[in-house]
């Protein structure tokens, strides 16, 4: 049982919570006041201690450094008891299990930072081994440099050792890095330590300045993770050390590990500004959704036009032209790094209009490959009449290679410029003599599209045949043939919030659902995880789920995933939007 | 007291994982060593009950511990540097000493007083040198006027000694207690006597020592400090208890104090390789010995390696300046030799003294 840590924001791996300590901390947050070590048992055996509630008492261990043999940790693995107060127990990679501790010391932490591929594999193999819902303490690693990478890669509690020790050398450490003071001409810090001149500083103003360091960018970092941001900062601050740049990519490499811990919405903006954002699980789940679950519903020839700046799409100045000109004879689909392709009836699903790129008119060979591969597995899943592109010329490499790829022929409609009037007309009187279609089979495609990138493909048949549709885009509604309501578009999100109509629905359907089952209760307003009975392995933050009980069924939308629905007994599992009882 | 053979040693999960990996890592070594050779010999100086004298230390090749081919000490690679076959016949112990006697002849003015001799395992162990090498060698040194013989307490025995003393040579048995705290040389450094059995070799050396007629016996005891898994405090304690613990046993009336280096094929270089294990800081040494200066016992310490990253360390520019300190006290035994070397480097050593536990070693290099 965690009883005395709760996860309150997710952005990925990293969280911020809470240690419910009589005075509560924040996490992550640095353990040094906060946690008691009841001792090691390598010189002597130690007493069970009486425990406080002030704070975690780390009950007495075997720690193993980094490089202790397995048949040594394995003769000598504690076995902890399970006591009433708040409890550390320290562990290894290997001996890393479920202990009904709060907090989980990771022993042989100094072994695995600075060395991407091990502390990746161990981070990710102990942070599956324990609750979920338990803190994870990588004792005596952290630095201003490196808090960011460990807390974003699943830790929540680090200290002070390494930065006061670093001190202690002499050296000054700053969220890009470390230096000697002594090579300092002026101090690049404005903490109270640091209101000296820089050859007036000693040690123990060294020390004192990296503890502030460390504390300001565990700030920085909470808010970030509550912000939903905290990858769009590692990808630009990991780059001051190698080994953390390392860690971040070989991260994106552990795709499950992330997948399950990544949202399927933000509020939050993406900042693509570097090849790493293509690896980022939002950019990849988008693009796979997109290859794999929707399907174009228009009889329209495709026109692939670039992508904008302002977002929506439809609302940008550039698009609007388009439009004037395409009429609605063609099927839009927009063209972007790093999303891939966009089809016109996603352009509010998350991270359509969530991202910004630096756009510069050159394509890394990077982004050109990937936009490539989405365009090519669109267009082998989805066979249009003709193929146009209105696009600039920096597109047209990845355009090339898809028509050698697939061997489909594009009708290229630009002159100089998308937006200047040839162009526009070019792409006008291309289109001659093309059917409009109408705004209604505009709405139900794009509910449908929704449905299907949302909830598997075909969702969108199988929920809405009966499809009538109220008030106008982007706030559409979907009703049944009786007028009941089944959904509502979200136009933030661009996702789907289900009625119980909706949800009954969904069971009711061939398409895979998400489901919960909870105890004999009547949720209202949220289901908090002890009331888990089970749940899918494939639910995650954000995505719609019902819950059915002895007593109710509830649709909502997750706040965590499925196997931490299961794994926890603190925290809430999810908003729940309507309830019927039974 | 517990018997000497590996294979009848109180089996323990413990031991038995720790007798494995060091089997294991011992297997990669492949060299193996000239049976008429000794391992090692060199010349110093040395404190005594009875005065400084001029050493000949040998470290005789005599195929090593018993205890080692079961797996052993977590830190020993004597082993290593023992003959492949395991047993050395007499003519060639002989040869060896030899050598040894050559190379003082080579390198020194005259002849040492004081003669020590050690095996990596046990030189009172008559399966690893026979009862006529042993009266041979100590023919050999008749004239010298101390004998070390290095040995496990279980082989510590009055009639043994007295092979020394009928020689007229004062003789200290060298016992690699390592540790007072039976935990910690049971867990830490997989070497299984208990101090019980340390106390019971020196009640026998007593004996010896009141049977020899004018001829002093004693115990010499060999500590270590910071063995694996025990942070920088930890060990500083375990050090200063036990060579409290000593100075109380009646007959052990010299303390050998000494760091852990990192030798070859051993479970200690396997932590240190997975960046698990640092020696202890020179301060750490400095502060032990200053602090047990006042007990009724020498206190002396030879850190092996010292300055390098293998062996006892500071900060690199020190250590050389620490280590004459400790050099000086071993013969004087006067603490406030230490007062004389400080560094900017005690802060650091200093917080890792405050801050390094069983779970975040090691907190510096």
């Amino acid at each position: 049982m965690t009883e005395y840590f709760e996860v309150h924001h997710r952005d990925g791996a990293a969280r911020v919570g809470e240690l419910r300590l009589s005075d509560p901390v924040r996490t992550p947050a640095i353990a040094d006041d906060v946690t008691a070590d009841a001792g090691s048992e390598w010189p002597e055996g130690r007493e069970l201690p009486g425990g406080s509630e002030d704070e975690v008492t780390i009950l007495p261990h075997r720690g193993f450094p980094s490089g202790t043999p397995e048949e040594v940790q394995e003769a000598f693995a504690p076995d902890y008891p399970e006591v009433e107060y708040p409890s550390g127990v320290v562990v290894s990679r290997e001996t890393a299990a479920d202990f009904g501790a709060d907090v989980y010391v990771l022993s042989g932490a100094q072994g695995i930072v600075d060395h991407a591929e091990a502390f990746v594999e161990t981070i990710v193999d102990v942070r599956e081994s324990i609750p979920a819902d338990s803190a994870l303490y990588l004792p005596g690693v952290a630095t201003p440099a490196n808090v960011a990478t460990l807390v974003y890669a699943g830790a929540d509690l680090v200290d002070t050792d390494r930065a006061v020790i670093k001190g202690t050398q002499g050296k000054y450490l700053t969220s890009d890095g470390e230096v000697f003071l002594e090579d300092l001409e002026e101090l690049p810090c404005s903490c109270p330590a640091c209101q000296q001149p820089a050859d007036s500083a000693d040690r123990e103003d060294c020390i004192e300045h990296n503890v502030n360091a460390l504390r300001t960018e565990l700030a920085r970092v909470r808010e970030r993770i509550r912000s939903g941001r905290l990858r769009d900062y590692i990808e630009g601050q990991a780059r001051h050390d190698q080994w953390l740049t390392a860690t971040f990519r070989r991260l994106d490499q552990q795709y499950a590990y992330l997948e399950q811990r990544t949202p399927l919405v933000r509020g939050a903006e993406i900042t693509a500004a570097s090849d790493d954002t293509l690896r980022r699980v939002e950019i990849q789940r988008f693009a796979e959704r997109v290859t794999t679950r929707y399907r174009n519903r228009f009889d329209a020839p495709l026109v692939l036009v670039p992508c904008s700046a302002r977002k929506p799409y439809s609302e940008s100045r550039s698009h609007g032209r388009f439009h004037d000109a395409i009429q609605f004879r063609g099927h839009t689909v927009s063209m972007t790094s790093p999303i891939g392709v966009v089809p016109q009836e996603l352009e509010l699903t998350y991270p359509a209009q969530h991202y910004d790129s630096v756009v510069t008119g050159r394509w890394s060979a990077t982004e050109i490959e990937f936009v490539a591969d989405v365009l090519a597995a669109y267009l082998e899943r989805n066979e249009y009449p003709r193929y146009i592109a209105h696009l600039p010329e920096d597109y047209l490499p990845i355009v090339e290679r898809v028509e050698d790829r697939l061997g489909i022929d594009f009708e290229y409609t630009v002159a100089e410029h998308p937006t200047d009037t040839e162009s526009l007309a070019n792409l006008s009187s291309t289109l001659a003599g093309e059917p409009k279609y109408r705004k209604r089979e505009r709405q139900h495609n794009t509910l449908k599209a929704i449905a299907d990138y949302q909830f598997g493909e075909g969702a969108g048949d199988e929920l809405f045949d009966d499809l009538r549709i109220e008030s106008r885009y982007p706030k559409l509604r979907a009703h049944d043939a009786d007028g009941e309501q089944l959904a509502a578009l979200v136009p933030n999100y661009g996702t789907l919030s289900l009625t119980l109509a909706g949800a009954k629905r969904w069971l009711d359907s061939d398409v895979p659902t998400k489901r919960a089952e909870i105890d004999a209760f009547v949720p209202r307003g949220s289901v908090l995880a002890p009331g888990i009975v089970d749940a899918d392995d494939d639910i995650r933050p954000g995505d719609e789920v019902v819950f059915e009980g002895p007593k109710a069924i509830s649709i909502g939308r997750a706040e965590m995933s499925g196997p931490e629905m299961v794994g926890s007994t603190r925290g809430i599992a999810s908003e729940v939007r309507h309830t019927e009882e039974k | 007291m517990s018997k000497p053979s590996p294979e009848v040693y109180e089996q323990g999960k413990g031991m038995d994982a720790h007798n494995q990996v060091m089997r294991e890592i011992r297997g990669r070594n492949d060299k193996s060593y000239d049976p008429t050779e000794p391992t090692r010999v060199w010349l110093d100086e040395d404190n005594t009950p009875d005065g400084v004298y001029q050493s000949l230390t040998i470290i005789l090749n005599t195929g090593g511990c018993r205890w080692a081919r079961a797996g052993g000490c977590t830190m020993c690679g004597y082993v290593a540097e023992s003959v492949e076959g395991g047993t050395v016949a007499h003519d060639d112990l002989m040869t060896q000493v030899q050598a040894c006697l050559d190379h003082e002849k080579e390198n020194a003015d005259e002849e040492s007083g004081l003669i020590k001799i050690y095996t990596s395992g046990s030189f009172l162990d008559e399966r690893e040198v026979p009862a006529e090498t042993r009266r041979a060698i100590a023919e050999t040194f008749s004239d010298r006027e101390r004998i070390v013989v290095e040995s496990l307490p279980d082989f510590v025995d009055r009639e043994k000694i007295a092979d020394f003393t009928d020689q007229d040579l004062a003789t200290d048995v060298a016992v690699g207690l390592e540790t007072a705290t039976d935990r910690v040389r049971h867990d830490c450094v997989n070497k299984y006597f208990d101090f019980a059995d340390f106390e019971d070799a020196c009640a026998e050396a007593r004996t010896a020592d009141a049977e020899a007629d004018g001829v002093d016996v004693g115990v010499k005891a060999y500590l270590l400090m910071k063995p694996p898994f025990l942070s920088e405090s930890e060990a500083i304690e375990d050090m200063k208890s036990s060579i409290r613990r000593c100075a109380g046993v009646e007959g052990c009336h010299t303390v050998s104090m000494n760091p852990t280096n990192v030798q070859k094929y051993t479970e200690v270089e396997q932590l240190y390789f997975g960046d698990g294990y640092r020696p202890p800081w020179l301060w750490s040494v400095a502060e032990v010995l200053e602090a047990t200066a006042e007990e009724d016992v020498i206190v002396v310490s030879d850190p092996v390696g010292h300055g390098s990253d293998r062996g006892a360390h500071n900060c690199g520019g020190c250590d050389d300046r620490v280590q004459k300190a400790i050099k000086d006290f071993n013969l004087r035994q006067d603490p406030s030799v230490f007062g004389q070397v400080s560094c900017a480097c005690e802060l650091t050593w200093e917080t890792v003294v405050e801050r390094e536990t069983g779970y975040n070693l090691p907190l510096a290099r």
